[in-house]
């Protein structure tokens, strides 16, 4: 991974992801009656397509933050996320994050950054935050 | 026989506590899941110490593996017919490791009305069931459809 600045407005490299049904199948589980996985059921409540379930955009702020921070996030990180817009299969996501804060936390260096994923048109699916510690980061910078 | 309700908003109440069946992770859940995510680190995935050039002994998992178990618990209690996720946080307290027994234990601490939308709050901790070890704690906040079954945003 490219070397990160910790300090604040420093961007993350963006992760980009093209979501399949059967990516969708194998995050959700495939059931009837499923607005992931049943697309005549997602018709009949209302929706165009198929829906990526929200959690799965978690799972790639966290890809980027395991892959910055390692141990730092995997033990003490911690994620805040609000679903704003639907993702829906065949979507193209780009998950971004920025460096928020850099402080001390109970005597060890903590990053907060801020973190979304957006759409092919641009439009926000996700907003929040991500934080962990910085005093085990992987390929050391 | 358990009769099911169908989950509503009149239905669920606060404090009314879940419980989801217990799990034991296995090696093919990280590789569905890393295939669903498109994450294939080699922390998840390498059996070779250098190449996995990790700090933890063996493999770990990604930490968002057992989200879904969690949002699965009400489904112990209710039928869920739909609902859409508003928003979650999540502490990673500690690895989850593949062959670990783990079940996730939840209370509903919230339900509320906004702009005609009704959503509960349940907090959770997701445990190895063998030693109570905490792995991921939070919150998530999840909207329920009313009964006719679609909400007008559904139609943007």
């Amino acid at each position: 991974m490219p070397s990160v600045e910790l300090k604040a407005g420093a961007a993350l490299p963006a992760l980009k992801k093209t979501i399949v049904q059967r990516q969708i199948d194998c995050y959700s589980g495939v059931r009837p009656n499923s607005i992931h996985t049943d697309l005549e059921w997602a018709k009949q409540k209302g929706f165009p397509r198929t829906l990526v379930q929200a959690l799965m955009s978690t799972a790639y702020v966290s890809q980027m933050m395991v892959k910055w921070l390692g141990a730092g996030f995997v033990q003490g990180g911690q994620i805040s996320a609000s679903f704003i817009n639907p993702v829906y299969e065949g979507d193209t996501l780009t998950a971004r994050a920025v460096v928020k804060s850099v402080e001390d936390v109970s005597g060890r260096p903590h990053v907060t950054v801020e973190c979304w994923c957006e759409n092919q048109n641009g439009l926000k699916t996700m907003v929040g935050s991500a934080s962990g510690f910085t005093d085990q980061l992987r390929n050391k910078q | 026989m358990i009769e099911f309700k169908t989950i509503s908003y009149e239905v669920v109440q606060i404090g009314e506590e879940f419980r989801s069946d217990d799990f034991t992770v296995k090696p093919e859940d990280v590789d569905t899941f890393g295939y669903a995510v498109d994450d294939h680190d080699p922390w998840y995935f390498e059996d070779d110490d250098n190449e996995r050039d990790s700090p933890y002994d063996g493999k770990i998992t990604h930490p968002v593996l057992l989200g879904n178990l969690a949002l699965f618990m009400r489904h112990n209690k209710y039928i869920v017919p739909a609902g859409l996720h508003a928003k979650i946080h999540c502490e990673f307290v500690a690895p989850i490791r593949v062959g670990m027994h783990v079940r996730v234990y939840g209370k509903l601490i919230d339900k509320y009305e906004r702009r005609g939308r009704h959503y509960i709050v349940t907090r959770f901790e997701t445990r190895e069931e063998d030693t109570g070890q905490v792995l991921v704690r939070g919150n998530f906040t999840q909207m329920i459809f009313p009964q006719s079954g679609v909400h007008q945003h559904a139609k943007r």
